[in-house]
C-alpha cells in the first residue's frame, strides 16, 4: 500500500514538468508528514549528511576536466586523427565519425556535447562530400552515447554511488558487495570498443552497399602527425585508467589529477581556451555538477525512506515467490529502462531504479559490476530515441532536421545498439573479463 | 542593484569553490608522493594534509547547494515536461507555475529545518573530525542556499506570470562551436 502511494506521488509530480529532484524530496516530505511516525529529524540528518562521500566528489572533478578539453579546436583534432587512419575505407568520413566520436567520449562525459562538438564539424563536412544528410546525422546521433560507456563516465559513478553502502546477500545468503568506480570503469572499456566497432561495421556496410564516396588514404606522415597533435587529449583516460589500476589514485583522486591535467592541456599545450575564459568554464562545471549533486541529495533522501519502508526486501521477496530466473529479470529490467528513458535523463533513473535493482539482482546471482554496465548501455540508448533522447535534439539542431526525419534516420544503429544490449546483458563475461583479468573483482 | 549583487556573489562563490576544491585535491596527491621521495622529505614532511578529503567535501557540499540555487536562475534542473508541452497553453502555463511554487515550497521546508536544524547545533561544542571546524557553520549551507533557491524559484516564477518565459540551458554547448538549438524544456507562453 505504502509503496504504491510513494511511486504513485512520485510519478504525479514528476508529469507536472517539475525538476525530479524536487519530485524526489516532496515525495519523502509528504509521506513522512502524512504516513509515518519516522522522526523527521533522522531525515533531516541525512537530507545535511547525504552527499559527505569523498566518492561522490568524482563527479565534479570529472564535469570540470570534461568541460575543459570539450572544446571545438580538440574536437578537430580527433576528426583529423581519425580520417588519417580509417578515412579511406568504405564510409570514409561516415566511419572516421564513430572513431572521433569514441576518442573525443573518452575525454569529455557528456553524451550531447560530444554530438555537437563532433557532428557540427563533420555533418556538413559529409553532406559537402555528396553523403546524404540522414546518413551523417544517423551516425553522430548515435556514436554520441558512447560518451557514457567508455570511461570515465559520469553515470558509473552515480551507479556505484547509489548502490553503495547498502547490505544486500547472494543467492546463498552470502554478502555481495556493490561495484566500485574502478571496477565499473574498467568493465566498461571492453563493451564501449564493441559497440564503436559494431556501429562502424554498419556505418561501413550501408556505405559499401550504396557506395559512398571515400577519403584519399593519408600517408604515414600525416598519421604520424595527427597522432601526436590528439595524444594530449588522449592522455588523459590513461591518467585516470593508469592511475585508478596502478593504485596511485583513488577515482576521485584520479578525477581531479584530470581536471588540472584538461586545464593546462586547454589553456597553455592546445591553447584552444584563453585564461580568461577560465572562470566561465568553472561556472559552467558548477552549475552541471550542482545540478547533479542536488538530485543526489534528494534520491539519498528517497532511497532512505524506501529501505526503511523495506521496499527493496519487499521485491526480493516477491520476485523469489515468482520464481523468476535471471534470464527473464533482466529482460524485465532492460524494459523498464527502455521505458524510462523515454522521459527522463540518465542520472535520474539510476539514482531511483539502482537501489532497488541491486538487491533484487544480487539475490538472483547477477554480478553487480554487469548490473551497472547493463544500466549504463540502457541509458545510452534512451538518449538516442524519442520523445526525449537529448543527442536527438542537439542532433536535430545542427543537422536541422526534424526530429521524425531524424528518428527514421537513426534507426539502423539504433537497432544495432538494442543487439548488443542483447548481448552485454546476457553474456556477463563481456563486462567481467578485463577487471577479472586484471584482478579487481 | 542588491539583485545584481547576489547574482555576482553566487556566481564568484561557486565558480571558486569548484576551483580551490581541485587545486586542494591536486596539491594533496603531489604532497603525498612528494613525501616518498628522500630529498623532497625534510621539506615536505611538516604539511600535514589529512584535513583536505574533508575540507573538499565540505566545499563541495557548500558549492552543490549555492550552485542548485544558481541552477534554478539558468534552468539546469530538467524535468519531465513530454507531458506538459502536450497540454493547452493556458492550462501548461498553470501547471508550471504549479511546479516551480513546488520547488519553492520544498525548498522553504527544507530550508527551515536547516535553520532549526543549524540552531540546535549552535549549542553544542560539536566540531568536524580532521579540521575541527564548528558543526553549525558546516552546516550553515543548508539553510543559506535552500532560501536562496526558494527566492530563485519565486522569482523565476514571477518572470514566467509576467513575460511567459523560463530561463533554458543549453545541454549541447561547446566552446568553439556556434550554438545548437534545443527544445528540452517546457515551451515559452507566448
Amino acid at each position: 500500500m505504502n509503496s504504491v502511494f510513494i511511486f504513485g506521488l512520485l510519478i504525479a509530480l514528476m508529469l507536472t514538468g517539475m525538476p525530479i529532484s524536487i519530485a524526489l524530496g516532496l515525495t519523502v516530505l509528504s509521506f513522512l508528514f502524512l504516513l509515518t511516525h519516522v522522526p523527521i529529524e533522522a531525515v533531516a540528518l541525512k537530507l545535511f549528511t547525504g552527499i559527505e562521500n569523498f566518492e561522490i566528489m568524482a563527479i565534479p572533478f570529472f564535469i570540470l576536466a570534461g568541460n575543459f578539453l570539450t572544446h571545438g579546436g580538440v574536437a578537430k583534432r580527433m576528426i583529423r586523427f581519425a580520417t588519417s587512419l580509417i578515412g579511406h575505407w568504405y564510409g570514409g568520413l561516415g566511419l572516421a565519425g564513430v572513431m572521433a566520436c569514441a576518442l573525443f567520449a573518452a575525454i569529455s562525459g557528456s553524451s550531447p556535447a560530444t554530438v555537437v562538438a563532433i557532428g557540427s564539424i563533420i555533418m556538413p563536412a559529409m553532406v559537402q562530400q555528396g553523403f546524404p544528410k540522414r546518413f551523417g546525422a544517423g551516425v553522430i546521433t548515435t556514436s554520441g552515447a558512447l560518451g557514457i560507456l567508455i570511461p570515465p563516465s559520469i553515470v558509473m559513478v552515480i551507479y556505484a554511488v547509489a548502490t553503495g553502502g547498502s547490505v544486500v546477500t547472494g543467492p546463498s545468503g552470502e554478502r555481495v558487495l556493490s561495484a566500485s568506480v574502478g571496477q565499473l570503469f574498467m568493465a566498461g572499456f571492453i563493451p564501449g570498443i564493441i559497440l564503436a566497432s559494431m556501429l562502424g561495421m554498419v556505418t561501413f556496410y550501408r556505405a559499401w552497399k550504396n557506395n559512398y564516396p571515400r577519403m584519399e588514404p593519408a600517408t604515414w606522415w600525416e598519421c604520424l602527425e595527427a597522432f601526436r597533435k590528439s595524444v594530449w587529449g588522449l592522455l588523459l583516460i590513461v591518467i585516470v585508467l593508469g592511475g585508478i589500476y596502478s593504485g596511485f589514485f583513488t577515482p576521485t583522486e584520479a578525477a581531479a589529477m584530470s581536471a588540472v591535467y584538461a586545464f593546462f592541456i586547454a589553456v597553455f599545450v592546445y591553447r584552444d581556451l584563453k585564461l580568461r575564459d577560465v572562470p566561465r568554464v568553472l561556472l559552467g562545471s558548477a552549475n552541471m555538477s550542482a545540478m547533479i549533486l542536488y538530485i543526489v541529495t534528494n534520491a539519498v533522501l528517497f532511497s532512505f525512506l524506501m529501505t526503511s519502508e523495506q521496499i527493496p526486501q519487499q521485491m526480493v521477496a516477491w520476485i523469489e515467490r515468482s520464481g523468476l530466473g535471471w534470464v527473464e529479470f533482466l529482460l524485465i529490467v532492460n524494459l523498464l529502462l527502455l521505458v524510462a528513458g523515454n522521459v527522463m535523463e540518465p542520472s535520474s533513473i539510476v539514482l531511483i531504479t539502482a537501489p532497488i535493482l541491486f538487491p533484487i539482482a544480487a539475490k538472483l546471482g547477477i554480478h553487480p559490476v554487469h548490473l551497472g554496465i547493463l544500466m549504463t548501455v540502457n541509458m545510452e540508448i534512451g538518449l538516442c530515441h524519442p520523445p526525449v533522447g537529448l543527442n536527438l535534439y542537439v542532433a536535430s539542431g545542427i543537422a536541422k532536421m526534424g526530429i521524425t526525419e531524424l528518428t527514421i534516420a537513426v534507426l539502423p544503429w539504433l537497432l544495432t545498439m538494442l543487439v548488443f544490449l542483447v548481448i552485454v546483458t546476457y553474456v556477463p563475461e563481456l563486462s567481467l573479463w578485463l577487471p577479472r583479468m586484471l584482478g579487481m573483482l | 542593484m542588491f539583485l545584481r549583487i547576489l547574482d555576482r556573489l553566487e556566481e564568484i562563490l561557486i565558480a571558486g569553490l569548484i576551483a580551490a576544491a581541485t587545486l586542494l585535491i591536486f596539491i594533496s596527491v603531489l604532497q603525498r608522493y612528494a613525501i616518498g621521495v628522500p630529498f623532497l622529505y625534510p621539506y615536505f614532511y611538516h604539511f600535514n594534509l589529512t584535513w583536505a578529503q574533508e575540507l573538499c567535501i565540505y566545499m563541495f557540499v557548500w558549492m552543490a547547494k549555492f550552485g542548485a540555487a544558481y541552477g534554478v536562475r539558468t534552468g539546469i534542473h530538467v524535468g519531465v515536461d513530454v507531458v506538459v508541452n502536450q497540454l493547452r497553453p493556458e492550462i501548461r502555463q498553470r501547471v508550471i507555475l504549479f511546479g516551480l511554487f513546488c520547488g519553492a515550497l520544498f525548498t522553504f521546508v527544507v530550508g527551515t529545518m536547516g535553520a532549526k536544524f543549524v540552531t540546535g547545533l549552535f549549542f553544542t561544542e560539536q566540531v568536524s573530525p580532521d579540521l575541527e571546524l564548528p558543526r553549525w557553520i558546516v552546516f550553515l549551507c543548508v539553510p543559506l542556499g535552500s532560501y536562496l533557491m526558494c527566492f530563485r524559484f519565486l522569482q523565476v516564477g514571477w518572470t514566467f506570470w509576467r513575460i511567459g518565459e523560463l530561463p533554458q540551458h543549453d545541454a549541447g554547448h561547446v566552446e568553439g562551436i556556434e550554438a545548437a538549438a534545443d527544445n528540452l524544456h517546457p515551451k515559452a507562453i507566448r
